[in-house]
């Protein structure tokens, strides 16, 4: 019952499909990914005139999930796939491959008027797990520390939760803030806020921090250069994932997008370009 | 005529949905997969909650004692750790020696916990197998913490959702309500056309402000304004909400509300004024009084824009899943919990059946309320 | 013996209608504020390139063409659906039924419907048109969502528009002999038309504004082509808004895109509200009301 309405689906999808061009191609899911994508597809779409890509949101779980269902040619994601998204996608019969295709190095921010610019590994889990409540037990004003978080589905959520927070919950009264744009406005006028970031969204209004994984013997600043030399520790892959059907029409764009002119806009949005020579 | 039931469809068709969805959640263990907690053998616990598996993992919970097991101190294992104990030659090159090799490093120590997928456990495994606590709806509604991506457990407790939602919804319209009735009445019977013709369309036009728009005012007017009046550490609270949503919630109110006070026959006014009644009398015993579904009508479309509203409560809440004590700390309510989520939830996992589960929880709440404004509003029209 | 009372009832009704007056104008105030906030930061962005051209240059350049027509797509698609079964099911519920409580049971059912939020309106529209039905992420599904969300709204327009129509009227064209369907064409209808458009655009800023229940049903990010059938995802201006106010990595260049669609979404509720209003206007001219 359950196949033979799934086989329906399918049927609808290809009859929808094949109605459009062949050479359509669909990019969904993770929102960090996104602008990058966008530009990527206006760009190759200005040399390659015959190729239509659409690019849609919604999140690193609708893109997978749009995989699992067949209906999207390529899923962003900002976090490797899990288990049971992989068990499912063996389940429908679906091969997928999966290429990185930039980096991003997740930078901690605060006030630009706060005195701190380093923490360590541990302070920053003690702030996030609201065991640090106040600035000067990391030596700054005795001013109480507002801590902005990502939500919680978020891809960045979680990345930062695995390799700042010892895999610990974040306190509940961290803020969750819907997008990485609310996080730098909320930061910026807010004095005693901590928030965290992608490199790519940093600006003047507010300050980065140095952090050090060695209990505060080398401090390291966020930057394309420490990102590059993987000084700087919080560093981490962005995703496209594809079933191997669609290989043959996804692939031109995917080879363009890790070529040198694909990879100088990466650079220009603010992401960290694969070294792979 | 088909067309009338097609809303008891709609509403019946929204039921079958989200409830098959939603309760779904209550099936499930709070583990992720079919993942299972095993321990030693010797290990006295039996039963332990999915709260005190994230106590245990965020070690804050360090001894069997506090379980009410033996004075032993809890070591955590992982996949992660696997490398500190094991190389990979143990292992076999398909994991295929690991189930015999997790069996016995559970077995020599007596304070181990691990959780890890039922493949891996060997068939006539010494180590003890306990369960966690299902989801029930009791543990959801009551629970006060919301993690629903924490590893190795799940913590869907709702409660601190449901009161932010409640609590920023029922102050908005403590704010909007009054204000605007007043406006209402002032556009229906106190002012002249010229005035009423000014006001009309751009009270229409503010309904058409998209959300995003009173989200992004809200977060770079309102929530500085905020912080700076009450000193406040942080702007992000759920009195910023409040405001943001009580002046969404105007137009709805006005336009709805004045129309109904318009409606009053006129014949019925001009009998009150010819009686020596002044306008005021009129409008408080005559126009009110005839109009009040008609303003419980918008009491409700207000209400319900406010309780159901996202986008713009999710940039000046500050989203954090705490019960509110005060109007002045940040809040987490329902509507953005399921916007933010939904897109990175797993779909058909249990997050992504929890936040359905929360959809259900919304959708009774908006119906409990239109049934008590509807039943309560007729009660006063055959009453009088 | 009289004459203090009267005078202090003279007072009092003065004094709330000076509150009154007060408390709309504060209304008017807060509304002025954010309508000028928003124009004074986006209307130099809007030009004619700004609403015919395609984004450029990762959405911080170029136009948002696409995603006005989007706009306008799901507007007509949802109001083609929820706009005659609206309006009919509230003539029905207001001139066929009698104070029943089948009649009782459906104004329920409408103003539970209305009162139901919007993004479970977009969790339901997943569920049912994307996943069960199979239509996906597009325009039919979108419209459809958005299409339920103001069905309410229609009806319950309609039904307080008819219920204003003097009854002198209906029972004066039933006096001459016309049957029901002729007094409810020819009398009812045309007299409670200024109020049923009302409904219509107060449904229409409702749609063209929302975005949760296009969040998961149809709304694209960035599509290099038109839609070409109901099956097509569009790009929509909330969404479109939403998108490019949190999600650009350039948010000071791509604010300036932002406040310039909140704009032309807020003047597309402009002119049509213009246009409502001049058609009230000259209807209600045609036929008196009260």
């Amino acid at each position: 019952m359950k196949t033979k309405f799934i086989n329906a689906l399918l049927a609808v999808t290809i009859l929808i499909s094949s109605a459009a061009s062949a050479q359509r191609i669909m990019i969904k899911g993770s929102d960090t990914v996104l602008p990058l994508s966008q530009k990527e597809a206006e760009l190759y779409m200005k040399t390659n005139k015959g190729a239509n890509i659409s690019v849609v949101g919604g999140g690193s779980g609708v893109g997978i999930a749009a995989l699992i269902d067949g209906t999207t040619s390529i899923a962003m994601s900002s976090r490797p796939i899990k288990m049971d998204e992989k068990l499912k996608l063996q389940e429908a019969g679906r091969s997928y491959k999966e290429v990185t295709i930039a980096f991003d190095a997740l930078s901690i921010i605060v006030n630009p008027s706060n005195k701190v610019s380093q923490l360590t590994r541990e302070q920053i889990e003690g702030i996030y797990t609201g065991k640090i409540k106040n600035w000067k037990e990391v030596g700054g004003d005795d001013m109480k520390i507002v801590a902005y978080a990502r939500e919680t589905s978020s891809g960045t959520y979680e990345f930062f939760k695995e390799h700042l927070l010892n895999r610990k919950n974040y306190a509940s009264t961290c803020l969750n803030m819907p997008a990485s744009g609310a996080v730098i406005q909320s930061v910026s006028q807010t004095k005693g806020a901590i928030g965290y970031v992608g490199l790519a969204y940093i600006d003047k209004s507010v300050k980065t921090l140095g952090v050090s994984v060695d209990k505060g013997k080398n401090f390291i600043k966020p930057s394309k250069e420490t990102a590059k030399n993987k000084s700087y520790p919080v560093v981490r892959p962005l995703f496209f994932y594809y079933p191997v059907k669609a290989e043959a029409t996804v692939k031109p764009f995917i080879d363009y997008i890790l070529s040198a002119v694909g990879q100088k806009t990466v650079d220009q949005i603010g992401y960290i370009t694969l070294d792979n020579k | 005529m088909l067309s009338s039931i097609v809303t008891t469809l709609t509403v019946l068709l929204i039921i079958v949905f989200l409830f098959s969805e939603g309760l779904s959640v209550f099936k499930e263990s709070p583990l992720e997969g079919d993942n299972i907690i095993v321990l030693n053998h010797h290990n006295t616990v039996s039963h332990i909650t999915s709260s005190d598996i994230k106590d245990i993992f965020d070690q804050n919970i360090t001894n069997w004692k506090s379980l009410g097991g033996s004075n032993d101190s809890i070591i955590l294992f992982t996949f992660n750790d696997i490398g500190n104990y094991f190389s990979e030659e143990e292992l076999g090159p398909e994991f295929e020696f690991l189930p015999a090799k997790m069996d016995s490093l559970l077995e020599s120590e007596n304070g181990m916990i691990a959780v890890f997928s039922s493949k891996y456990l060997i068939k006539n495994h010494k180590s003890k197998v306990i369960q966690a606590d299902n989801i029930t709806p009791y543990s959801f509604l009551t629970g006060k913490e919301w993690f629903p991506t924490a590893n190795p457990a799940v913590q869907l407790g709702v409660l601190p959702l449901i009161l932010g939602t409640l609590y920023v919804s029922f102050v908005a319209i403590i704010f909007a309500l009054p204000v605007g009735l007043a406006t209402a009445i002032y556009m229906a019977e106190v002012a002249d056309e010229k005035t009423r013709r000014v006001f009309k369309p751009v009270i229409e036009l503010l309904a058409g402000i998209p959300s995003v728009v009173y989200g992004f005012f809200g977060l770079i007017v309102i929530v500085p304004l905020i912080q700076s009046t009450f000193h406040l550490p942080v702007g992000e609270t759920g009195l910023a909400g409040s405001i943001i949503l009580g002046i969404m919630a105007l137009p709805t109110i006005i336009t709805v509300s004045e129309d109904a006070l318009r409606n009053t026959p006129r014949s019925m006014k001009e009998a009150s004024l010819a009686l020596g009644a002044t306008r005021w009398q009129t409008i408080v015993r005559i126009v009110i009084p005839y109009s009040y579904s008609g303003i419980s009508a918008a009491a409700i479309l207000g209400i319900g824009r406010a309780i159901g509203e996202t986008m713009a409560v999710l940039m000046v809440t500050g989203n954090a899943a705490v019960i509110p004590h005060t109007l002045l700390e940040p809040v987490r309510t329902i509507p953005a919990t399921i916007a933010a989520e939904l897109g990175e939830a797993p779909a058909n996992g249990i997050h992504y059946k929890a936040l359905f589960a929360l959809g259900c929880i919304l959708f009774l709440i908006t119906l409990t309320i239109n049934l008590w404004v509807e039943f309560s509003s007729k009660k006063r029209r055959f009453g009088k | 013996m009289e004459k203090p009372d009267i005078s202090r009832k003279r007072l009092a009704e003065a004094i709330a209608f000076w509150i009154f007056r007060l408390l709309s104008l504060g209304v008017m105030g807060i509304l002025f504020s954010i309508l000028g906030f928003i124009l004074y930061k986006g209307i130099h962005v809007v030009n004619w390139d700004f609403i015919t051209k395609m984004p450029e240059d990762g959405m911080t350049k170029g136009g948002i063409y696409p995603a006005i027509i989007g706009t306008l797509c799901l507007i007509s698609g949802s109001m083609l659906f929820a706009f005659p079964i609206g309006v009919m099911s509230g003539i029905y519920i207001n001139e066929y039924t009698k104070d029943s409580w089948y009649r009782r049971f459906v104004q329920l059912m409408t103003a539970n419907l209305a009162g139901i939020p919007s993004i479970v309106f977009g969790l339901f529209g997943m569920s049912l048109f994307v996943n069960k039905l199979g239509f996906g992420d597009s325009i039919i599904a979108g419209s459809l969502t958005l299409g339920l969300l103001a069905l309410p709204v229609i009806i319950r327009t309609t039904e307080e528009a008819l219920k204003s129509v003097d009854e002198g009227y209906r029972h004066a064209s039933l006096a001459l002999g016309a049957t029901k369907l002729q007094t409810i064409r020819r009398v009812t209808l045309p007299v409670a038309l200024p109020n049923i458009i009302t409904g219509f655009i107060l449904s229409i800023g409702r749609v063209s504004g929302e975005t949760a229940p296009i969040l998961f049903t149809v709304a694209a990010y960035f599509l290099p082509k038109l839609p070409s059938s109901m099956h097509d995802q569009v790009m929509a201006l909330p969404y479109h808004l939403y998108v490019i106010s949190t999600s650009g990595t350039n948010i000071n260049e791509s604010r300036g895109m932002a406040y310039g669609t909140a704009v032309v979404l807020i003047l597309i509720v402009l002119i049509l509200n213009l246009i409502a209003n001049a058609v009230r206007r000259y209807l209600g001219k045609k036929y008196k009301t009260n």
